[in-house]
């Protein structure tokens, strides 16, 4: 049977801990592995960072949602924004500037789409976007 | 928010040392940069940074290290790295950190690399 956990979290930064504990939390009783745990934790949060910063736009009278949806197999997270989000479009693909450093900014997604299952962002116009994330216990 | 970040620096011989326990995120990296900017660090040909093993970074924090780094490069620095958990050595392999900041498996193996 499906488990479902909310938050609504503040939408100011650091605030993106209350979402990994809870995630720890419910990893761990579903039998995660230390290092998948540790993906889970960096994923949310970088969502949460881009919920925050990107979608709200660090308006503090906006929030942050999560939801914790897991299985015998899986866990689903979604976090949720109120504002436009980031185009993946403009999510830029090379890495490397042109001295051969790591660009600084926009590693959140990157990370994200690295370390778990499975990911997309859903925007849906005047309602915010959902990033999804989907994370699997034995693959 | 949290700003639960200690940072210090220290030297082994011409090797400067910035040690950093904590959360390594855009609001603390201004510490780390601080520590870096120090007028003991900033000149030093070789700097290690020690990171505590249960350091948590984020994305904001890895744009500070990479602000060091390329600080690093044009001043021709070595920077090495230590102390990282496993989880965020993939990480700056993930991003390609460790081409600029190699990370090593101990304090020993860090400085012998210099």
């Amino acid at each position: 049977m499906e488990q479902l956990v909310e938050l609504k979290l503040p939408n100011i930064l650091g605030s993106e801990k209350v979402a990994i504990e809870k995630a720890v939390t419910i990893a761990e009783k579903m039998g995660f592995s230390m290092d998948k745990i540790e993906d889970l934790k960096t994923a949310i949060a970088e969502a949460c960072i881009n919920a925050i910063e990107h979608g709200n736009k660090f308006d503090e009278n906006s929030q942050v949602g999560i939801t914790f949806a897991s299985d015998d197999t899986s866990l689903q997270v979604v976090v949720h924004d109120e504002g436009d989000g980031i185009d993946p479009k403009k999510i830029p693909k090379d890495r490397v500037d042109k001295d051969g450093l790591p660009r600084r900014r926009g590693y959140g997604v990157f990370l994200i789409s690295n370390l778990v299952n499975e990911f997309s962002i859903e925007k849906k116009p005047g309602k915010g976007n959902n990033v999804k994330m989907l994370i699997h216990l034995n693959r | 928010m949290s700003k639960d970040i200690q940072v210090s620096t220290s030297h082994k011989g011409d090797i400067a040392v910035i040690s950093i326990k904590g959360d390594v995120t855009a609001m603390t990296g201004e510490v780390i940069g601080n520590a870096y900017q120090s007028e003991s660090v900033f000149d030093s040909p070789k700097i290690l940074l020690q990171f505590d093993k249960d350091c948590y970074i984020n994305s904001g924090g890895l744009a500070s290290l990479i602000d060091i780094a390329s600080e690093g490069r044009k001043k021709e620095q070595k920077i090495h790295a230590y102390g990282l958990s496993d989880h965020f050595q993939k990480i700056f392999h993930m991003v390609g950190l460790t081409r600029c900041i190699p990370i090593f498996s101990s304090e020993e193996a860090a400085l012998e690399d210099f």
